[in-house]
């Protein structure tokens, strides 16, 4: 224990950053949170021994032994659940679920009872739960295992959700949602795990829940992304950024609560928005980012919001369908052309 | 409120002829109303007693109820009528709108109508479809008195967006000083409401000057012939007896039959080109500047086209012009050389694609055959949208025109 | 009537006179509560649903009388008779079926979701079973904090054939979690009888499943209920051993205040449990203890006189504001979160949650 705090403390040159994976990041966030703060526990399928199923874990259970990297049997619910109780108890469980998949056997201790607990008792008992898991598709996964339920998280009053989108924000918003006194849902991804980038070294980086960013500044359309989505728009904007197209990329970072400032400021600078997300868009965080931006920018709109998803189709097997089904970057670029009114 | 002209899109109630309560019959005058274009009368279409429900100055939407004959609404034409009445129903009544709701909405299928014709949006186009313009575009408009009507959308599908108003570029409406007293150190401002008609102008004017690409060349056209000729017309005691600008327009009509493009227009990307020559003259009226148009100039003879211009002239002056007569042009003439004006550049009036503006008619010295003599000259300006018709081509036409009026023959024979 | 699977730990406890009389006050102050809140819903003073648990009063106070000061408490959502056996005030339960700012979760519970966590009562939950899991990790909490308490969960006969029975009795016997279990089986799961709802209708034998002690014990004998919570509850403080109590018991009324409660019984089944009522039972205790009719007569009209104050509380206390509509959803400094989420909110969104004490 002694030596994680020393190693948090270490390298706190200040402003020190270290180019590390999406991966590392979260690991970086989970050892420091584990260092500071007794209450902090984790909890979940194969985080320990096994070294959790996509390794964010690894390393952790030899340094803070099995009381504080808690390996459970497979049973989502109960676990889950068993996080809301012991978070209720003033407890900072940070519970992994291997993917959102195996969210959906829990859904009844996320929403009816974690989402409930501040209002329902009248603010008397909080609930300072963690829950992290990735989102998303593109491994050949199949219909079970390529789901993205951000959406269905993010409509639900009493949760905050967060989709970090680089490592820096990984660390950070992880961090940021141990460290608050709701139930935090912290949305990952598959294929970001292995995104690279700078990650602030300084244990106290905090990122702040409910701030987006413009990840990239453009001044003909708005992208807004988040999680991978926002890898995705930022290749996307490079490319068109050699056909003379400057693409504005706002970076969601957190879901519930939105920060639809930074949003309605982007689109009124830039009159047009394509809504982008990894899940599907009816009902989604596109649907529901594409009324707001309809109502708070009405008036500088240049062209109708756009919105990029998933096919909504279970996914399927094959490669070239799951491929076609997924919201790539050429779908992206010819959402952001058709805006701009450009030939695709 | 009827719908009385291809762009109208409001009408302003000015007199009612007929008093509420008072029996009308079919095809009677019962209102003079304003439109973008011109005051109109309109004549009800059905007998029976008038109830007059849109007071004198009030200013309503194509198909809002003005007034209903014999329990209908007039204008009687059919659903939009009937369901105006029904729409109605429950302020009358006064009734919780719980209560009427199912009413209303039950009430168009008992009509028996077609599907209502929906309340006007702000901005249609003169073909009476909806103008696709962004939100921000019509956000602009809005704030530049532009109309959105006339102009060609570049974005998807031909909608209107945002660069193409700022393209068409008015000066912003809101630099109309509001000014209170004391506050512009120009004194008293008085404030004049836009007829109409004034709004059309300043919005058509102001959208040619900010998208018209325009170029303008100069002539001195040698008039003795014309002159002669008009005396020779004169002493013939022919009625009435053709002006000079009656001249100019036969030229002009005879010189467009030749040069199609400048019978034309740049539109959406494309030339149009026009069967018929139809002049326009620029006629100032009280406050305002309408074109009447002579149809089928170049076919008309000289005598036919002053006796038209004189009776346009008239009904501009009475307000009696009609938008058939202020609408098909497509060149225009300009004159103000009955001012003393010499030469001047005119303001295309869009989409056509050229504009002759004629100076006064004056004794001149100039040199013929090496000697100085006194001629009666006129300076004319041809301003063209380069998009449609280029320099050559347009060099070529006015020299047509000059050509026509130096050699008047022509215009008679 | 007592059964159990694998070895009980020894019994201790056992109530003198004076602490039966107690109890008995606190069981007719459940009596008499459920039966003015089935005249108060009548009158369409509270709403929405509203279980009552007349004829289970033994049980109740029994188990509850077994808690230590420190202990934790989960309850389902019949829970009126849970929330005053521990100790709330009949104000503030009345008050919060009432949907008034004095109720016990101050408006926002209602009849299934009554708390006092200053009591150690961690609430009424209204989905059958899920208070399971959440109950599992307040005792995981227990341990990690090296507390010496334990919890006690609520649950209906229906309950045990969720999902989260079994999750929760396998983490809780996995990881030596101090827990019991208590079954409240008063025979129907809203109305369906146990024997139709259950492979296994002798509940308590399920723990066998999770090598857990199990055991069913007669919940309307006062003292039988009390000497097995309180053994059972200590082995879960001393020993880390998690265990299912069921206390067979019966209710008189209807699965809720809308049910007539003889779709599925009948009359004589209700008279055959009210000639064995709880209160009589104890009533007949206290006589033989020497306690008067009178002194009884007067507990009961104590009890009348409580609940009549409890309503009036009810009445008096204002209804919640709406402007802090928003209140205690969110942990403090959540609003300066949220601040940025304004723009586009639908109509009345800011009035109704932006303004109104989100985050306070």
């Amino acid at each position: 224990m002694s030596a994680t705090a020393k190693q948090a403390e270490a390298p706190a040159a200040a402003g020190a950053t270290e180019v590390m994976t999406y991966r590392e990041a979260l690991r970086m966030a989970l050892r420091e949170e584990l260092a500071r703060d007794e209450r902090v526990f984790l909890m979940g399928e194969e985080v320990g021994t096994f070294e959790g199923a996509y390794k964010v874990s690894a390393g952790l259970l030899d340094e803070f032994g099995p009381d504080r990297v808690r390996d459970t049997p497979i049973a989502e619910e109960g676990f889950v659940g068993a996080g809301v109780g012991a978070a209720m108890l003033g407890e900072r469980p940070v519970v992994e679920i291997m993917t959102i998949n195996f969210l959906l056997v829990a859904m009844d201790q996320v929403i009816n009872h974690a989402a409930k607990i501040g209002a329902m008792f009248g603010g008397q008992v909080r609930c300072p739960l963690v829950i992290r898991t990735p989102n998303g598709a593109g491994n050949q996964l199949t219909a079970q295992h390529s789901q993205s339920f951000d959406g269905w998280f993010a409509g639900t009053p009493g949760l905050k959700v967060l989709a970090p989108a680089t490592p820096a924000d990984a660390k950070g918003l992880l961090k940021a949602a141990i460290r608050d006194d709701d139930p935090v849902l912290v949305i990952e991804n598959l294929p970001i795990y292995k995104e690279k980038g700078p990650v602030p070294l300084d244990p106290e980086h905090v990122v702040p829940i409910g701030l987006a960013a413009v990840a990239r500044e453009g001044s003909d359309l708005t992208v807004v992304s988040h999680s991978y989505a926002t890898v995705r728009a930022l290749h996307v904007a490079e490319q068109l950024a050699g056909e003379g197209v400057s693409v504005e990329v706002v970076d969601l970072r957190s879901l519930r609560p939105l920060d639809m400032e930074t949003v309605a400021a982007s689109v009124s600078k830039t009159g047009r928005a394509v809504c982008v997300e990894e899940g599907w868009p009816s009902y989604g965080v596109t649907a529901e980012l594409a009324a707001r931006i309809q109502k708070a920018c009405f008036d500088d709109l240049d062209a109708p919001i756009e919105r990029v998803g998933m096919a909504e189709v279970p996914l399927p097997y094959a490669k070239n369908l799951e491929l076609a089904a997924m919201p790539n970057e050429e779908r992206l670029a010819g959402a952001i052309r058709a805006t701009l009114g450009l030939a695709a | 409120m009827p719908r009385l002209s291809d762009s109208m899109e409001e009408g302003t109630i000015l007199k009612w002829l007929k008093a509420s309560g008072e029996e009308v019959a079919r095809g009677e005058e019962i209102v003079e109303i304003e439109t973008d274009k011109a005051n109109m009368t309109y004549e009800s279409d059905a007998d029976g007693s008038l109830e007059i429900v849109a007071q004198e100055g009030a200013t309503l939407p194509i198909g809002a109820v003005i007034a209903r004959v014999g329990g209908e609404a007039a204008p009687a034409d059919g659903a939009p009528a009937a369901a105006q009445v029904e729409a109605e129903a429950p302020a009358e009544a006064e009734a919780p709108a719980e209560a009427e709701a199912p009413t209303a909405a039950e009430a168009p299928p008992e009509a028996e109508a077609p599907a209502p014709e929906p309340a006007r949006p702000a901005a249609a186009g003169a073909d009476g479809e909806r103008v696709k313009a962004s939100p921000v575009a019509r956000r602009l408009a809005r704030e530049r008195g532009v109309d959105l009507a006339g102009i060609q959308g570049s974005g998807p599908g031909g909608r209107i967006v945002k660069a193409d108003v700022e393209a068409a570029g008015a000066a912003p409406a809101a630099a109309a000083p509001a000014s209170g007293p004391g506050g512009s150190g120009k004194g008293e401002t008085q404030v004049v409401e836009l007829s109409k008609l004034q709004q059309v102008i300043a919005r058509r004017m102001a959208e040619s000057k900010a998208t018209v690409p325009e170029f303008t060349l100069t002539s001195e056209i040698d008039m003795e012939a014309c002159v002669a000729l008009r005396g020779e017309l004169k002493a013939l005691e022919h009625d009435p007896v053709p002006s000079y600008n009656d001249m100019v327009v036969k030229a002009c009509a005879l010189a467009l039959r030749e040069y199609p493009r400048a019978n034309g227009a740049y539109k959406d990307g494309r030339f149009e080109l026009y069967s018929r020559v139809n002049v326009g003259v620029a006629v100032a009226a009280t406050d305002a500047l309408v074109v009447p148009t002579i149809f089928d100039a170049d076919a008309k003879a000289l005598g036919q086209i002053a006796a038209e211009a004189r009776t346009l002239a008239g009904r501009v002056r009475d307000g009696k012009i009609t938008p058939p007569e202020l609408s098909g042009g497509t060149f225009t003439v300009s004159n103000l050389g009955m001012f003393g004006v010499t030469d001047f550049v005119a303001v295309i009036n869009p989409p056509q694609a050229a504009i002759l503006a004629v100076g006064a008619l004056a004794p001149k010295a100039v040199v013929r055959d090496g000697a100085l003599v006194a001629r009666h000259t006129m300076s004319v300006t041809l301003t063209c949208d380069h998009r449609i018709l280029y320099g050559a081509d347009a060099a070529q036409f006015l020299a047509r025109i000059r050509a026509l009026l130096e050699h008047p023959l022509a215009l008679v024979v | 009537m007592s059964a159990a699977v694998s070895a009980p730990p020894p019994a201790t406890d056992a109530i003198d006179a004076a602490m039966r009389r107690e109890l008995y006050e606190r069981m007719v102050l459940i009596r008499v509560f459920e039966t003015e809140a089935e005249r108060q819903y009548k009158a369409a003073r509270i709403g929405g649903y509203c279980h009552l648990s007349s004829g289970q009063e033994a049980a109740t106070v029994g188990a509850v009388h077994a808690l230590q000061t420190d202990d934790v408490l989960v309850t389902g959502y019949r829970s009126h008779g849970f929330a005053l056996a521990r100790g709330v005030p009949p104000e503030a339960v009345m008050a919060e079926l009432f949907g008034r700012a004095d109720g016990c979760a101050h408006g926002r519970g209602g009849s299934m979701h009554l708390l006092d966590v200053g009591r150690g009562y961690y609430g009424g939950w209204g989905i059958v079973a899920g208070q399971l899991p959440v109950a599992t990790g307040l005792a995981l909490a227990l341990v990690r904090q090296g507390r010496p308490q334990a919890v006690l969960c609520e649950l209906g006969d229906g309950a045990v054939n969720m999902g989260a029975w079994h999750e929760s009795l396998n983490l809780a016997a996995l990881w030596k979690l101090p827990i019991v279990y208590l079954v409240i089986n008063n025979e129907y799961g809203m109305g369906t009888p146990v024997g139709r709802a259950s492979a296994e209708p002798e509940l308590y034998r399920r723990a066998a499943s999770y090598r857990m002690h199990g055991e069913r014990v007669d919940g309307d004998d006062l003292d039988a209920a009390i000497e097995a919570s309180a053994r059972l509850l200590r082995a879960a403080r001393e020993q880390r051993q998690p265990a299912v109590l069921e206390l067979m018991t019966y209710r008189y009324r209807g699965h809720s205040v809308a049910d007539a409660g003889l779709a599925y019984r009948t009359k004589e089944e209700i008279a055959e449990h009210l000639a064995r009522d709880p209160l009589v039972r104890v009533r007949t205790q206290l006589r033989g203890d020497g306690v008067t009719d009178e002194q009884l007569d007067a507990i009961d009209a104590t009890a009348e006189q409580r609940i009549a104050a409890a309503v009036s509380f009810a009445t008096e206390s204002p209804e919640p504001r709406v402007d802090q509509l928003a209140a205690g959803m969110h942990a403090a400094g959540s609003a300066e979160q949220f601040a940025r989420m304004r723009p586009g909110s639908a109509y009345g969104e800011e009035p109704l949650t932006f303004d109104a004490g989100l985050g306070a």
